[in-house]
């Protein structure tokens, strides 16, 4: 039976278990150390949840194919961003589902455009950031469920993050969050429609210069075509702080982020059918995101753009746009 | 997708398995982390092959920044380690930068011949306006 996804402004009950259910997975040990992921410095136990940390920046290490001029990556700039994080996900939902012990879990979203549209001074006011949600901004996050405590070890921590290289660095501090630094404000629900009227998935290049859904929602380019920091992009570097680095799965907002770019995608795919391009008539060029390309996951080389399109058998969205 | 795929594949043991498979196939920033960063931005115009190959040599506080930066091919500067972010101008980059990464910037004395102290006071940022993003096609100095 597929779960439900809810809107984690209006549905308590879930966002509750959503915070819950990071806290578990940031105390469960996974059974590894960071120097079995390469990371410099005494060996330290990884956690569950900070597997998921490691995933993507791993991810975007994987050039597609290797020194494309473009900087496509298994995750990012070009037409496996919608797949792969849809993937990232279900497996994020599925250990949720596992240490909540509850079957019926769905992984909520944020609706971002929703505060979008109020006035940019309000925006860092909005419900997401209140106490009883996410917590709010500072370096470190001082107030909600994932406030920093210095004398509490069990309090919510950064553990894996990346150095300005990009590359990964044990550390043991507070979640940052600094909103408005780098961006003005957060995109709003015309940005949205305007996302969902464009008729092609992706189109050529196939980069951060495609006049395309999947390039505008990644948020390359803006509604007049012309590049720029938009929706999913402008969401973390609104945010700032944890959300600027390749390591940005750090802050628990970024899967609620991620959750909702999934669903503008099936909001897309609803309208448009469950079509996905380009097809493996594509060039070598293109390796890693075509519609038979593995995608880079724990869910082996079966697991493909293609696989990802129809996922009714295990979740829904309790509404579309 | 089936649902037992998804199930036996998300076990925390397959993810991490996966993970140390991975980080052996992925590169090691190659060209990256060494200093510098190189983009070659390739163009054929009127019969002729243009090659533009950019490479990025920054400073701040007098110490060289081992940042990826690139270049796209619509002039957007674009970093590896600020991966969800683009600006028209460098300097924008390196900003966020010192955003991104406070305690790579944390003050050391500076290894380059000593300046007069006035120049390595700490000045206030310039209030940050949005640039106008550079136009698709439109090519720019970086
Ligand atoms: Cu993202």
């Amino acid at each position: 039976m597929a779960v439900v996804r809810r809107n984690i402004s209006t549905n308590p009950g879930v966002r509750d278990q959503y915070i819950e259910g990071v806290k578990l997975l940031k105390n469960e040990a996974s059974g590894r150390a960071t120097d079995e992921f390469g990371i410099p410095g005494a060996a330290r136990s990884v956690s569950t949840y900070d597997l998921f940390v490691v995933w993507h920046v791993t991810a975007m290490m994987i050039e597609t194919p290797p020194r494309n001029p473009a900087q496509r990556n298994s995750a990012y700039r070009g037409p496996i961003f919608a797949p792969w994080h849809r993937v990232m996900l279900m497996v994020f939902e599925q250990n949720l589902q596992r240490v909540l012990n509850d079957a019926n879990f769905g992984l909520p979203y944020w609706d971002w455009a929703e505060d979008g549209d109020l006035p940019p001074q309000e925006q860092s006011a909005a419900a997401i950031w209140g106490a009883d949600c996410m917590g709010g901004e500072g370096n470190p996050v001082a107030t909600g469920p994932f406030a920093f405590r210095a004398s509490d070890p069990s309090a919510f921590r950064v553990r894996i993050s990346t150095n300005i290289s990009g590359e990964l660095r044990s550390v043991n501090r507070g979640l940052r969050r600094a909103f408005g630094v780098s961006a003005d404000a957060l995109p709003r629900t015309a940005h949205v429609t305007n996302a969902l009227e464009l008729p092609a998935y992706d189109s050529p290049d196939w980069d951060a210069d495609a006049n395309s859904f999947r390039n505008r929602i990644e948020g390359w380019m803006n509604d007049d075509g012309v590049s720029a920091t938009s929706m999913h992009n402008l969401v973390h570097v609104w945010i700032g702080g944890e959300m600027l680095l390749g390591s940005s799965p750090n802050d628990p907002v970024f899967f609620l982020n991620h959750c909702n770019i999934d669903r503008l995608w099936e909001s897309w795919m609803s309208r448009n059918g469950r079509v996905y391009v380009p097809d493996m008539e594509a060039g070598a060029d293109l390796k890693g995101h075509r519609i038979d390309d593995p995608i880079s996951s724990p869910l082996g080389r079966s697991a493909t753009p293609r696989e990802t399109l129809d996922v009714s058998e295990i979740y829904e969205y309790d509404a579309l746009i | 997708m089936e649902t037992k795929k998804l199930t036996t594949g998300a076990a925390p043991r397959k993810l991490s398995d996966y993970l140390t498979r991975a980080r052996d196939k992925a590169p090691a920033h190659d060209g990256h982390g060494a200093g510098g960063a190189q983009s070659v931005r390739k163009d054929s115009y009127r019969g002729h092959e243009i090659e533009i190959v950019t490479t990025y040599n920054i400073l701040v506080d007098g110490r060289k920044i081992r940042a990826p930066l690139g270049v796209d091919a619509s002039g957007q500067v674009h970093c590896h380690s600020l991966p969800n972010y683009q600006t028209a101008s460098a300097v924008d980059m390196v900003r966020a930068l010192i955003d991104g990464f406070p305690e790579e910037f944390e003050r050391k004395p500076a290894r380059t011949k000593s300046r007069p102290a006035a120049s390595r006071k700490r000045r206030p940022a310039p209030a940050r306006k949005s640039r106008p993003a550079a136009k698709k096609g439109a090519r720019h100095e970086h």
